[in-house]
Formats: structure tokens, C-alpha cells, sequence
């Protein structure tokens, strides 16, 4: 394994590794366009200019190898007056948009000029006009003129999407990014070329003008949109409610994990993040009639308290959805199941057929069936919840308690109508208006993943937590605290008050999550042990724990 | 650093006390008896030339402003009669008062690109700094309306919206929008009225160039 | 038997007119002079038909105002004494003027008339009765409003008051021991003579330090700037804080009032009252021997003239210093009054009745 020396720090790397990836393992940064850990090398924006000891000129950081013994600088003089140069050249046809460019506050090029540029242009020529904001499909805008000519629009449709509607035309100083005639640029991945894109050159269509990004406050979660579940960064902003009509929430960007997404996320979960403040149900009823939570956790569990131990075998269910998160699914195991003895207990529904493929988009839907299967709510050893529907039709079930599942989705319409028909207590349980909200008898408001935290278990066994970026909409509560109310109110003992307490006692009842806690799952989340293998012990759990350590 | 200022002993004179009311007394009647020498002569027209009083008779006689006084904001505009905001909320961002509401949208000329759809500047929470006209890139924002008399009867009433921004004279109620340009119209219950089309005129201006994209956007 | 009735009705109407409509007008000369002596215009804006007259009709504005301005008594307020505060106030102070000497005595049709309402022999004794029945307004008003501030005003204000009306009755011992009388009138009679040939014989030349003690003493009575601790109204509040309407209006014209009371007051005892110098009642008698004769009718008129005259320059001076000095603090206004007018007004005294005894 090479050795080398990167500003006096000593290093040892892979062979074959680049010097920009060596002085990333040293901790000192390399300024960056073209070069993009998940794309291949480029080497055409020229700013990573570092200097070797012994070649006579500036050596791009990204596309030289290290050899053992190589000693390298990344700060002084030569290598500030490089990049100040090729900041120059890539400035001269730069246009002064930034006051009307969204990328500005996050963009590379005002970075690295104010780091390293000189503030006394030379360039007095006319710039290269370059057609501007053209829309390159449903996501994406693009302003040519902004361009740097990085590629790694191209290089990420050629290597990622495998679309390749990305190409650069002309030469020269006419040379400008865009796409093939006669394609659009609507592949399931294409939000990302927005990420990617150091500068302004491509933008998001739906963040467009909607926010400055100085604006925004970030929060890290976990996409709920699949079981894939690709970790992001909620960017929201609460104190201007000017602007997107009220909305918090501005924009998801995927966060990386290179066990999970890597750098990417899909176009369908980067604009999912709407639902959180749309159509949301905003306070506990009754039959339509608005009631407070007090006023409904005794009510219900006044109620369930009611029902004969001999009934609960038979006349009640529950169904909780695999959405759910899996300190939630814990909780609603233990208040229905374990506490009331309602064997009928269960998140066990088909899955749904959904698109998919073999990047990131995963079939189910559900972000978190695999907790539920961990937890023995879902999978072979569950009851299956299907035939309950046509029991409770049939008058056998008298009590229908949902968490998170809309049946008027999967069942349709008149079904639910007829379960509120024939049920003498249906609950629904959930964050936003459905028709599963509209027919039940009660109605509990619950928060969305991004109003709590909690964890979800991805179809591969990750556990990764969500963190609670702001609080829930209107008088909605997450699921956790509205079964551990009722668990207060039914005298049953709750395993404590907050998620972190609760998933300690799961992990402590569950063997696949033992000895996990939200610490020790970090940002990156830790595979679950299953069938003995993985959890804290295997061998992929000491690879993440390395991970969090750098 | 703090500076200790030595108090001056009082003298005997001085602390007669009786002379120095005398003196005190000298001094505000003498200016009772020059300025009321003055109030009456400018009654039979004479020294008019002599002002007996500093007193500035507003609102029939104007005090002379500076050339850098910061008074109630305007938005400048083009020659189209469009603002020259872009809405890049850098003033909205440096208000120190958060006085400031900006709505931003699509500009139908995409060397502009962006322009405020809604532009609200609350009266009654700026503290008129003058940042806002600071850091303004395009000139769009100015305090030179020379408006001093910003007064109302509610707090409602002392938010001024794109119509009082962009034309100083209008003074509340608004009695009618004439803006052609789509903007948040609070006459119109904050719903977006005009349309490029009556400042451009149908045609060629309105469309991008590769506007392959639109139907797109109308997912 | 009309006589009997008529003349003290209209005598006292007269002084009631008189003072009444002066202490209106005060507050416009109190607006209009402050501005002239700042170099401003003052109060100009109420007008009536356009018509402006040097803002003349801001008093009656304020009237109207103060007419139909709520009027509030605090919920836990003592209802009977709130109301009651204003009005012995104002009482009290119009009641005073009654033993004020407006002018000569007035001989028509075989009747003398005294000009003024009631000719008492005690009269100095009476104001003075009168002037202490003041406080209780204050007090009262400060004591019902149920409200610390105003309870701290007026106990500000007793302990002032009754500070200076000491120091105020001991000033004109001297001048009383000099005139040897108690009745106004008669003092202002003994004024009438001349000093060394050509001074006339006022109290002023004959008790200077009394009279700038007096001064002192009655200003600080009206409760005006540079005594105004009772009230204080822009920072530190005072008893009539909870009024409003035509009851703060009251205590507002009481202030003016006593105002006008202190200037008579000064005018009667050291500025020989409605005196004019060299003036007899058959004419002018100028010191050089010149001799100009005048009717009985003008001599009464001119006598009451001299009265008005010296009230209104007593009135522009007590506004003067209301807008020249600044307020005193608390602790300066108990030494001044204790211990730098009380000495100096005994001392007065004593060297008074030793020169008189030497004499």
C-alpha cells in the first residue's frame, strides 16, 4: 500500500486511488467541479490544482495516481495562484446571475472564489451568450451560460441513469451542455443531475424560486417512499410562511450512504415530501365531530377496556400498516397484543405491486415491512390480515382498530363504507385525509416521519433512524405517543416517554435489534442481526461502525 | 473606556443661587421680548426677512430633507413599467426587522428570469435602516419617496404591497389595480391578476427558446 | 335693600369674571409664551371658520374637550371623595379672592363701595385660612384614588405645602408688622405715600427680603414648575393620575388659579395693590410738584387698571420662571424650604421688629 505525504500529514491508500481521494483520507479538502466520488474521473475542470514535490508543473488532484513516497501540497502559494487562474477561465463566460440563481448560497462557484479567486477580473470581452432557462424536462431547468462544462450531468446519465440524454455540443468557448435532440430529460433519477451540478447550470423546476437556500434548515431522515429507504436531509424553513403557501417543508436531498443510496435518491421520493403539509388531518373526531385528545384517549380506551376478555379473541382487530415506524409497530404489538390479548394483531397485508427497479426504486411501497417482519407482525409467522375485512363484512369482527394502513386504497371504497356499516368501533389511526379517514367512527390524528423520530428497517435489514426535523402539523401526535396514552390510560406499563426509551426496549425484547440504541445507529443506520448473522456482532456492523468513525 | 468628568466646584456667586435664576431669567425673557418684537412687527409687514420662530408649518410648508434621508421605500421600475426587482430577497434576507415578504416567479424573458410576485414591506415593523437599498443588486429598491407622513388607523393598513411600492403617490385605500404584470394582488384577495401578455404584448417574447418543456411542467 | 344685595354680587361677579376668565386664558399664554421664549410659534391650529386669532380659541377647545372626555373613576376608587377632590380644590382657591382689594374705594350716589367682595379686617388671615384648605383636594384626590402613585403624589404634596405655608406666613409677618393691620385693604392704602420724596411706598422697597421669600414660598404653593413634585406628570406622577375630563380640568385651573391668587397676593402686599405711583385721589401729584387733577369715575378705573396690570406682569413672571427652571429633587426642595427660606424669613422678622422697636 502506497505511503504518502499530504501536507505534512502521512498516509497510507489503496493502490490505484487518486491523490484527491488520498488528501480526502489526510482531511484536507481539495476543491472540486468535475470530480465526483460516484462518477468516473473527468479531469476537465482543472481547479483541484495540488502540487507534487518533484514535477515541475500543478498536478490535478483527481486523475493522479499516488505512488509511495509522494509528497504533495494542497495549500500554499503555486497551488492558490493555479486555482485563482482556472478560476479565471472558468469565470470569463460565467454571467452575474447569481442574485436571481437559486444555486447561490450552495454553489461551488462562489465558494471557491471567495476561498481562492482573484477579485480584480482581467476579462473585459464580451461573454458567450447561451440559450437560458430551458426547461430539459419535468425536473430539470437549464441555464447554459451558468455552465462550467464539468460533465457530470453527462457522466451521471452514461453511468447511473443509463439514459444518456446528456451531451456537450459545439467547441470552444460555444461548447454548452444539453441534451440529444428529441429526448426529455425525465428518467426516475433525474433530480439528481440538479445535486450534482456544482453551479447554477441545472436547477430544480419544482424548488425553482420557491426559497433561497440560506433559508433553509436541515434535518436528517430516511425517505419513506420505498422499502429502499435512501437516506436524505429535509430542508424546511418554518419562519417564512410566505413562501410556497405555508408549506415547511422545501425540499428533500439525498444525504449519502454508501450501504443504502449512495449519493442518489428517485425523482418519485424527492418530491414526495409535499403529502407533509397537504391534506393532513389536524385534530382528533369523533363521527365529524372535533375532539380533544384527552377527550378521545379515554373514550377509547374506555371502550376497549369494555370489550370481554372472551370477545377479544375473535371480535377485534387491528391492523397496523408497515409504514409505521418500528418503534410504533413495538408499541401498537404490545398495547393490543401482549396487553389487551387481541390475538388479531397484525401488518401483514399483501404487497401491493409497484415499480421497481435495479438502482434504488424497490416494489413495496412501505418503508418499514421489514421491521414488521422483525417484530413477527408481518411475514410468514403473522396472521395474515386480509380475511379480517370479510369477517368483520360478515359481523364476526366487531372491531376494527387501523394504524396507518388506507383500506380504501387496497379494498376500495364501498368496502370501507360497508366496514363502518357493520363495526361497531372502527378507529382509524393515520396522517392524512383518506377514505379510510372519512368512513371510520374515530379518526386520531398522527404525524408524519418527519415530525418524530423513530426508525425504519430497510428491505435490506438496515435499521436507520429518522430524526424530528419540526413539530406535527396542527394537533396531530406521532403513533408512539398515542399508543403510549393509551397504554397510560389502560394502566398497562409503557415503556417510557420518548422514542429513544422505547426502542431500547425493543431492542432489548427483539433479538435482531439487540444492543442497538439511537446512538449507535448514528446517521447511517446498522444492519439488523438476522438468523444470527449481521447486528452489532457480524462482521457488516463493524464496516458500518468504521464508516461512522470517519 | 470610561471616561470620569470632573465636576466643576460652585463658587459663591453661584451658589447664591439667587443670581444665576436671575441670569437664567434674563436669558429666556430676552428671547420673549426679541421674538415677540419680531411676532409683532411681522403683523404690520415688517422685518419679514427675520424669522421670530423656528418653527416649520407642516404640512403647508415642507422642512428641507437631506439628499441621503431614508423615507418610505419605492420599487423602481423598467421602461415597461415592471419593477426591476428580480427577487433574489437579498432584502428581505438583511432586514434586520423581517419586514420585508417577497413571493418570487417566472419571468417570461429569461435574461430576467425572476420577478417578485408579491413585495410587501410591513411600515409598521421597519425600523428604516436602509439595508434593503444597501444591498440591493439591481437598484430596484429606494427610500427617496421624501414620504414622511406614514401613518394609518390599523396595523393592516400600514403594510404597503407591490401597488404603493411601485407608485409612491398612491395613498390607502388602493383605489384600483393597474398592474399588467401577474402579481399576488392584495385587492384582489392575494390572487394572482395580470398577465405578461398586456406588458409584452402575444408573441414571440413570451416563449423560451428549446421550449420543449412546458407541457412537461403542466404535470 | 337691592343695593345691599346687588353691589357684593356684582363685586365678587366681577373678581369671579376676572379670574375665572384669566385662568382660562393662562393656558393659552402658558402655550404661547413657552413657544415665544423657545423660539417656536406655539399653539396656533384650532380655528373657527378659518379664522385663527394666535390660536385664541385653543382654550375653549380645550374646554369642549375636557366636556366631553370620559370621565373615569377607578372601580375600587373611594366614589365620594374622588369627585368631591376636584371641586374642593378649585373651591378653595376661588374662594380667596374674595378679600382681594381690586381697587380704591368708589363713591356713587352717596354710596362708598369698596372694590372688593367682602372687606374683611382679617382678610390676610382669611387667604391664608383658604390657601391651607387647598391641600385637602390634593390629598383627597391623591388618598381616594386607589392608586400608589397618586397616594405618593399627594403625600408629596402635603409635606410641600405644608413645608412653605409656614415659611409663607412667616415672610409677611414683616409687612404686617410694618402696616400694623391684617385687613388687605388698609395695607394697600398705607402704600399710597412716597420714600424719601419720589419712591412710592410699597412693601417691596420696605421688605425686600420678605418679598423674595414670599415668592419663593407661593410658587412653591401652586404646585408649578420649579415645584411641581405633586404632579410631575411626564415622569414621576402625581395625585391626579386617575382623573380625567372636566375633574383633571378642575385641578389644571386650580394650578392657574392659584397662580393668579400668589400674583394678587404679591401685588396687594408689596406692590401697593391697585396703587398707582403719585396718583391721590384727586389726581397725579408728581414729586417735582406737577399737579394733574382726575375725575372720581377715572380714578377708580385706573386704580383697578393698575391692579390688572401689576397681576398680569406677576402672571408673566411666574410663567417665565415655570419655563426656566428645571424641577427640584425632593431632598432640594425640603432644604431649601427648611433650612435656607424658614431662617431667612425669621431673621426677617427679627430684624424687622428691631428696627421697628429702634425706630
Amino acid at each position: 500500500m502506497p505511503k504518502l505525504t499530504i501536507d505534512g500529514k502521512t498516509v497510507e491508500v489503496g493502490a490505484g486511488k487518486t491523490v484527491i481521494q488520498a488528501a480526502e483520507q489526510a482531511g484536507c479538502f481539495v476543491p472540486r467541479y468535475c470530480y465526483h466520488p460516484g462518477l468516473s474521473i473527468a479531469g476537465n475542470c482543472r481547479i483541484c490544482l495540488v502540487a507534487v514535490e518533484g514535477q515541475k508543473k500543478l498536478q490535478i488532484a483527481c486523475n493522479t495516481q499516488v505512488s509511495d513516497g509522494m509528497v504533495v501540497h494542497t495549500q500554499g502559494e503555486p497551488v492558490e495562484q493555479g486555482r485563482a487562474e482556472v478560476l479565471e477561465f472558468l469565470l470569463a463566460n460565467h454571467p452575474l446571475d447569481c442574485p436571481v440563481c437559486d444555486q447561490s448560497g450552495e454553489c461551488d462557484l462562489q465558494n471557491f472564489y471567495m476561498a481562492y479567486g482573484r477579485y480584480d477580473p482581467r476579462f473585459a470581452e464580451q461573454k458567450v451568450r447561451k440559450p437560458k432557462a430551458v426547461p430539459l424536462g419535468p425536473t430539470v431547468m437549464l441555464d447554459a451560460e451558468r455552465c462550467i462544462l464539468c460533465s457530470r450531468c453527462v457522466r451521471f446519465t452514461d453511468e447511473v441513469s443509463r439514459t444518456q440524454e446528456f451531451g456537450i455540443f459545439n467547441r470552444g468557448d460555444r461548447a454548452e451542455v444539453g441534451i440529444y435532440p428529441g429526448k426529455t430529460l425525465s428518467n426516475p433519477y433525474a433530480g439528481n443531475v440538479v445535486d450534482i451540478c456544482p453551479v447554477g447550470a441545472l436547477t430544480d423546476r419544482d424548488f425553482r424560486f420557491k426559497a433561497r437556500v440560506w433559508y433553509l434548515s436541515s434535518s436528517p431522515s430516511v425517505c419513506p417512499g420505498c422499502s429502499k429507504g435512501c437516506n436524505i436531509d429535509i430542508h424546511y424553513t418554518l419562519d417564512r410562511p410566505h413562501l410556497d403557501d405555508g408549506a415547511r417543508v422545501m425540499r428533500l436531498k439525498p444525504r449519502v450512504n454508501p450501504e443504502v443510496n449512495q449519493w442518489w435518491m428517485c425523482d418519485e421520493g424527492r418530491y414526495a415530501y409535499k403529502a407533509i403539509d397537504r391534506c393532513r388531518i389536524l385534530k382528533p373526531r369523533h363521527r365529524g365531530r372535533a375532539l380533544g385528545w384527552e377527550t378521545a384517549v379515554l373514550e377509547l380506551a374506555g371502550q376497549l377496556a369494555r370489550i370481554e376478555p372472551k370477545q377479544r379473541e375473535e371480535s377485534v382487530a387491528v391492523i397496523a400498516g408497515t409504514n409505521l415506524t418500528t418503534e410504533a409497530l413495538y408499541l401498537a404489538a404490545r398495547l393490543f397484543g401482549e396487553g389487551l390479548q387481541i390475538r388479531n394483531c397484525s401488518a401483514e397485508l399483501p404487497v401491493l405491486p409497484g415499480s421497481h427497479d435495479e438502482l434504488l426504486i424497490q416494489a413495496d411501497k412501505n418503508p418499514n415491512r421489514k421491521g414488521a417482519e422483525l417484530l413477527g407482525l408481518a411475514g410468514e409467522k403473522a396472521r395474515p390480515a386480509e380475511p379480517w375485512i370479510q369477517a368483520a363484512l360478515d359481523g364476526k369482527i366487531k372491531s376494527l382498530w387501523v394504524i396507518g394502513e388506507d383500506l380504501a386504497a387496497r379494498f376500495g371504497e364501498e368496502t370501507v363504507k360497508q366496514l363502518a356499516e357493520k363495526l361497531e368501533l372502527f378507529v382509524y389511526q393515520g396522517s392524512h385525509e383518506n377514505g379510510t379517514a372519512a368512513q371510520a367512527h374515530w379518526v386520531l390524528p398522527s404525524a408524519v416521519y418527519a415530525e418524530q423520530a423513530g426508525t425504519f428497517v430497510n428491505c435490506d435489514g438496515r435499521v436507520q433512524a429518522l430524526t424530528k426535523a419540526f413539530e406535527p402539523l396542527g394537533e396531530s401526535r406521532p403513533d408512539w405517543l398515542i399508543l403510549t396514552a393509551l397504554l397510560t390510560r389502560l394502566e398497562l406499563p409503557a415503556p417510557g416517554n420518548e422514542p429513544a426509551k422505547i426502542f431500547e426496549a425493543l431492542a432489548a425484547a427483539h433479538a435482531p435489534f439487540a444492543g442497538m440504541t439511537y446512538e449507535r445507529l448514528g446517521l447511517q443506520g446498522l444492519p439488523a442481526r438476522l438468523d444470527g448473522a449481521g447486528g452489532l456482532g457480524g462482521p457488516a456492523a463493524g464496516a458500518a461502525a468504521k464508516a461512522e468513525r470517519k | 473606556m470610561a471616561m470620569i468628568i470632573e465636576r466643576k466646584e460652585l463658587n459663591l456667586w453661584e451658589r447664591l443661587y439667587l443670581p444665576e435664576i436671575l441670569r437664567g431669567l434674563w436669558l429666556t425673557s430676552r428671547h420673549f421680548f426679541v421674538n415677540m418684537f419680531f411676532h409683532t412687527a411681522h403683523l404690520f409687514g415688517l422685518f419679514k426677512r427675520h424669522r421670530a420662530a423656528v418653527t416649520t408649518q407642516w404640512p403647508e410648508e415642507l422642512r428641507p430633507l437631506a439628499a441621503r434621508f431614508r423615507s418610505r421605500h419605492r420599487l423602481t421600475t423598467r421602461e415597461e413599467g415592471t419593477p426591476r426587482c428580480v427577487g433574489c430577497m437579498l432584502c428581505e434576507t438583511v432586514c434586520p426587522a423581517k419586514c420585508i415578504t417577497i413571493v418570487a416567479g417566472e419571468h417570461p424573458d429569461p435574461n430576467v428570469e425572476k420577478y417578485p410576485v408579491r413585495f410587501d414591506i410591513d411600515l409598521g415593523v421597519c425600523v428604516y435602516c436602509g439595508y434593503c437599498v444597501e444591498v440591493c443588486p439591481e437598484d430596484a429598491i429606494r427610500m427617496d419617496t421624501n414620504i414622511l407622513d406614514v401613518s394609518a388607523y390599523s396595523r393592516d393598513q400600514m403594510k404597503l404591497d407591490i401597488h404603493e411600492l411601485m407608485n409612491p403617490t398612491l395613498r390607502k385605500p388602493v383605489p384600483e389595480c393597474d398592474l399588467k404584470f401577474p402579481h399576488k394582488c392584495a385587492l384582489h384577495d392575494g390572487k394572482l391578476t395580470g398577465s405578461w401578455e398586456r406588458v409584452y404584448g402575444p408573441g414571440e417574447k413570451l416563449s423560451r427558446p428549446a421550449d420543449q418543456g412546458t407541457e412537461l411542467a403542466a404535470r | 335693600m337691592i343695593w345691599e344685595i346687588g353691589i357684593p354680587f356684582a363685586l365678587s361677579g366681577a373678581i369671579l369674571f376676572f379670574v375665572l376668565n384669566l385662568g382660562g386664558l393662562h393656558t393659552w399664554i402658558e402655550r404661547k409664551q413657552s413657544a415665544i421664549m423657545q423660539d417656536r410659534i406655539g399653539a396656533n391650529r384650532a380655528s373657527i371658520l378659518g379664522v385663527r386669532l394666535f390660536g385664541l380659541f385653543h382654550p375653549l377647545a380645550d374646554a369642549i374637550k375636557m366636556f366631553v372626555k370620559e370621565d373615569f373613576i377607578p372601580p375600587q376608587a373611594d366614589k365620594l371623595l374622588h369627585t368631591l377632590a376636584p371641586f374642593l380644590s378649585v373651591f378653595f382657591s376661588l374662594v380667596a379672592f374674595a378679600a382681594i382689594p381690586y381697587g380704591d374705594r368708589l363713591v356713587i350716589g352717596g354710596r362708598v363701595i369698596e372694590l372688593q367682595a367682602a372687606n374683611l379686617n382679617v382678610a390676610l388671615l382669611y387667604i391664608f385660612a383658604m390657601l391651607s384648605l387647598g391641600v385637602y383636594g390634593v390629598i383627597l384626590a391623591g388618598f381616594s384614588s386607589h392608586n400608589n402613585y397618586a397616594l405618593l403624589g399627594g403625600i408629596r404634596a402635603a409635606a410641600q405645602m405644608v413645608s412653605y405655608e409656614i415659611t409663607l406666613g412667616i415672610a409677611i409677618i414683616g409687612t404686617v408688622m410694618i402696616y400694623g393691620t391684617l385687613d388687605l385693604q388698609q395695607m394697600v392704602r398705607a402704600q399710597g405715600g412716597l420714600l424719601f420724596g419720589f419712591l412710592p411706598a410699597w412693601g417691596v422697597f420696605l421688605q425686600p427680603v420678605g418679598f423674595l421669600v414670599f415668592t419663593a414660598a407661593a410658587l412653591a404653593e401652586t404646585k408649578r414648575v420649579p415645584f411641581d413634585l405633586p404632579e410631575g406628570e411626564s415622569e414621576i406622577i402625581g395625585y391626579f393620575v386617575e382623573y380625567s375630563g372636566m375633574k383633571f380640568g378642575m385641578f389644571f385651573m386650580t394650578d392657574f388659579i392659584e397662580t393668579i391668587m400668589v400674583a394678587a397676593l404679591a401685588t396687594t402686599l408689596f406692590f401697593g395693590g391697585w396703587q398707582v405711583p403719585y396718583l391721590t385721589p384727586d389726581g397725579f401729584q408728581f414729586p417735582w410738584g406737577a399737579f394733574v387733577p382726575v375725575a372720581a369715575i377715572p380714578y377708580a378705573l385706573l386704580t383697578v387698571a393698575s391692579f390688572t396690570v401689576k397681576v398680569l406682569a406677576f402672571c408673566w413672571l411666574f410663567m417665565v420662571i415655570r419655563w426656566t427652571l428645571p424641577r427640584f429633587r425632593y431632598d432640594q426642595l425640603m432644604r431649601l424650604g427648611w433650612r435656607i427660606l424658614f431662617p431667612i424669613s425669621v431673621a426677617n422678622v427679627l430684624i424687622t421688629g428691631a428696627v421697628l422697636a429702634w425706630r
